[in-house]
């Protein structure tokens, strides 16, 4: 499995800086895919020297993901044995987004999303008409923020947002950073399948038919459970749409014939077992 | 000239003739003869004949009025379409054929009905119609390896599933692809066929979070290993030939690729220069270059894909032209819901998606812009829309320009002010109405609610400020037929029979300039095509029935019965 990490952050927040800096420090050949329209700025003769490999992404149309590029170019980096992977993500690109995509690539095995602020810029860019909810995602849904040129107004408003940030100074090695310490300290560790934050999800498949109120009951009291969403049969044979956010549960009547199939988002402390009560 | 000396007249008078002969015989004047003409040129709106010689309109107007034409020129009259009403070649001024491509050759099932040259796709619009629809088509022998259906949709047709499918059909490989092109399902023969192991799958078959759908996140694990089916040359032939019936079947005479290099910029001219640039193809393709998957091909640079754009009028052919004209995009798809939304966005909460970052997205505007270029912007959202119209207007500010032609594809959600802001600044809208049919109830029930949905496609607002407003299909967004999107324009009648805004319907004759002079405007070809009148190519569409006379209801069924490149006669058969 080749460890594959994630650099995201917005337009000018630093990424290829670090990328030519972790290509500096690398001593094994890394494989560096930038996930951006535009000019690619990584230095080429650092590439030449460290028998890495950069391959510049054209994202395509997003009416289509025939273009996939991507996917390709993972491909082609498990022919090339490189030791590691990192994806530079674009600048408005929602880091989740790849990660998901990186996490279901056979041969991959993902260590996490680091995301890049440059203090100086992140109070104009959390009010920004266009991109505030971009970047705030960003932050959000990094395992890890880097913070540069920062002051104490910037660090007070990532706190706000995040716990897991450090400061450029912080960094000793970006090797370590990326492919030692992100992997053991992740958020997600054994959680295969939700790469960011202490979620994971399960896929609660079956034919047993289920009590909508007592399932209701069960939605709104346990805390462990974030999201749900799919199909529920109860015992009288029909078919309910369940749509629940933390704030809202929500059953309707849907025509569509089909056993109990749903999809909970829940923390790790869930005890699936103690399902056993909603079934009819 | 003069003559100088008499020592051969006789010989010059007879060699005149033989060529005044000859020329007469090649371009005898043509009459047609209709019940009504429609010119939609408005010093003379209607006609009842047309007199065309080379390609070229000479006269619209009476048998009488063009005497003088007549009188001394050879002419024929035909009155093939006398019972018929005929209307300037109709314009779709922005479609993706190498999309088409792709996706003609596999078997359509879908929620709204599709009409095609080769038969009818009836609307499917529950899971157990689904499946059963499904399971006849697998009952028809089929010399592909892979059987490939697109337009599945989870609200209409229930979550996909390996499962499912496997009850429908384990062996034989199908690969169900959805309405949005982001999601595909395969059953167990596809998964062996493609030789993708239990394992792969285990990690591919989860779920998206963020739209809390269903969602296969290997899609692009998945699309690379069908890539050797889907783009293989003979299936992308197939599908651009299968595109060429459609277009005809539409009455379209012109249509615009609105971002070639989609996927492979040489493929996709070559293909089309191949199958297209001949005299048994009855319309020509505009073609408008996609600027950002360009700079790869162009050497890595904004400044590069410029100077490459610009030199791409040297290929032009008859029927194919690049002009000063260029694609950007600003955020996502609107069948995809990742349309950038201003406050209060999505109902459930999630993001929209930008394509660059605005500070990119105004760097190569202001590129173009200064160039002297034509800018057609993909906008979907309100937000998406917003930055193509402050970016506008800052260029406006930097360098003011005059008919510019800087156009807004799509225009999904809007807001009345930004309509009369784009009007200002001197922007054309080119819509896709038939968002309003297809998506406006499930955008107005879980997407955004009904006060912006029943207002997307803000059309009529568009017509009310001034603004230059066309209609298009994105096919295969939706079908690429003008008077469907004709027809939803002036109706705003969704899926479910709901009549949405009514405001920002238009009128019929509103709804006629939108598919052909006004499309004609926004490619810059208004003084080529568009309407019909003396001096323009003869590019017609002839109709069974008048389409500014019938009920507006019915307006989608007028039968096309032939159109005219170029002069040159193309009946549709009947099917």
């Amino acid at each position: 499995m080749i460890p594959l990490t994630i650099i995201s952050g917005y337009l000018g927040s630093g990424k290829t800086t670090l990328i030519n800096q972790l290509l500096r420090e690398a001593k094994k050949p890394i494989g560096v895919l930038v996930n951006d329209f535009g000019e690619l700025n990584i230095d080429e003769e650092l590439i030449n020297n460290e028998d890495s490999l950069t391959i510049s992404l054209n994202n395509g149309c997003v009416c289509c993901k025939l273009n996939d590029d991507l996917g390709v170019s993972l491909e082609q980096m498990k022919e090339l044995n490189v030791e590691a992977v990192v994806i530079e993500a674009s600048g408005v690109a929602i880091p989740i987004k790849i990660a998901n995509y990186g996490l279901s690539w056979p041969g991959f095995h993902l260590f996490g999303i680091l995301s890049l602020v440059k203090g100086r810029n992140l109070k104009h860019l959390l009010s920004d008409k266009f991109v505030s909810k971009t970047v705030k995602a960003q932050i959000i849904q990094a395992d890890r923020v880097l913070l540069n040129r920062v002051d104490q107004e910037a660090i007070e408003m990532i706190s706000a947002l995040t716990q897991d940030f450090l400061i450029e100074e912080e960094v000793e090695s970006y090797w370590d950073l990326l492919f030692k310490e992100m992997n053991g300290s992740n958020k997600k560790e054994d959680s295969e399948d939700y790469p960011h934050s202490n979620f994971q999800s399960s896929v609660l498949e079956t034919e047993r038919l289920i009590n909508i109120e007592r399932l209701q009951n069960y939605l709104n009291n346990n805390i462990s459970i974030e999201r749900a969403k799919g199909w529920v049969r109860d015992e009288k044979g029909k078919t309910w749409l369940l749509q629940m956010t933390k704030n809202d549960c929500n059953f309707s009547i849907s025509n569509y014939e089909t056993g109990t199939r749903m999809v909970l988002i829940h923390t790790k402390d869930l005890d699936i077992t103690s399902l056993e009560p909603v079934y009819a | 000239m003069v003559g100088v000396g008499g020592s051969s007249p006789l010989v010059s008078t007879i060699s005149l003739n033989t060529l005044f002969i000859c020329y007469s015989y090649l371009y005898m004047i043509k009459v047609y003869k209709a019940k009504s003409i429609i010119t939609m040129n408005p010093s003379l709106p209607r006609a009842e004949a047309v007199a065309v010689r080379d390609g070229l309109i000479l006269e619209t107007g009476s048998l009488d009025s063009m005497k003088p034409w007549l009188e001394n020129n050879d002419y024929e009259i035909d009155d093939q379409f006398k019972d018929s009403i005929i209307v300037p070649g109709l314009i779709d001024p922005h479609l993706h054929p190498s999309m088409a491509a792709v996706l003609l050759p596999t078997f359509f099932i879908t929620a709204m009905e599709w009409k095609f040259p080769w038969g009818d796709t009836p609307a499917t619009t529950s899971p157990e119609e689904y499946d059963k629809r499904l399971k006849e088509a697998l009952s028809n022998p089929t010399h592909k390896d892979i059987f490939i259906t697109w337009g599945h949709h989870d609200l209409w047709h229930g979550p996909m599933s390996r499962s499912r499918l496997n009850k429908i059909e384990q062996k034989k490989p199908i690969v169900v692809w959805n309405r949005s092109f982001h999601e595909l399902c395969m059953n167990d023969g596809a998964l062996d066929y493609l030789g993708i192991t239990e394992d792969d799958i285990k990690g591919a078959s989860q779920i998206d979070f963020d739209r809390g759908r269903f969602f296969e996140l290997g899609l692009g694990y998945a699309i690379q290993k069908l890539n050797p089916y889907i783009l293989d040359p003979d299936i992308f032939r197939e599908g651009l030939l299968k595109l060429k019936e459609v277009v005809h079947f539409g009455g379209q005479t012109t249509i615009a690729d609105m971002a070639v290099g989609l996927f492979d910029f040489d493929n996709e001219l070559n293909t089309q220069l191949e199958l297209y640039e001949n005299d048994n193809n009855p319309f020509r393709v505009e073609l408008i270059a996609h600027a950002t998957a360009l700079i790869n091909y162009a050497g890595g640079s904004n400044i590069e894909a410029e100077k490459l754009i610009s030199k791409l009028p040297e290929r032009n052919t008859h029927r194919l032209n690049f002009r000063k004209r260029v694609k950007l995009f600003t955020d996502g798809a609107f069948f995809a819901q990742v349309a950038q939304l201003m406050e209060p966005g999505y109902i459930d909460g999630h993001e929209g998606e930008w394509l660059s970052t605005p500070e990119q997205f105004e760097e190569v505007a202001r590129i173009y812009w200064n160039q002297g270029y034509a800018i057609h912007v993909h906008v979907t959202g309100d937000l998406g829309l917003e930055l193509a119209i402050d970016t506008l207007e800052k260029l406006q500010f930097e360098k003011p320009r005059f008919n510019h032609g800087f156009t807004l594809e799509h225009f999904g959600l809007s807001t009345p002010e930004q309509v009369y802001r784009l009007s200002k600044l001197g922007a054309n809208v080119s819509a896709n109405a038939y968002y309003v049919h297809e998506l406006s109830d499930l955008y107005a029930n879980h997407t955004v609610g009904f006060e912006r949905a029943s207002s997307m496609s803000r059309i009529g607002s568009c017509f009310r400020e001034g603004v230059t407003t066309s209609l298009h299909s994105d096919f295969t967004m939706a079908p690429a037929q003008p008077l469907m999107s004709m027809w939803v324009a002036v109706n705003r009648i969704n899926e479910k029979g709901v009549l949405m805004s009514p405001e920002e319907r238009i009128s019929p004759q509103q709804g006629m300039e939108a598919i052909t002079i006004n499309a004609a405007r926004i490619l810059g070809l208004d003084h080529e095509i568009g309407s019909i009148r003396a001096g323009k190519k003869a590019d017609f569409t002839v109709l069974a029935q008048d389409p500014l006379e019938v009920d507006p209801m019915t307006i989608k069924d007028i039968k096309i019965e032939a159109t005219l490149f170029e002069g040159k006669v193309f009946h549709i058969s009947n099917r």
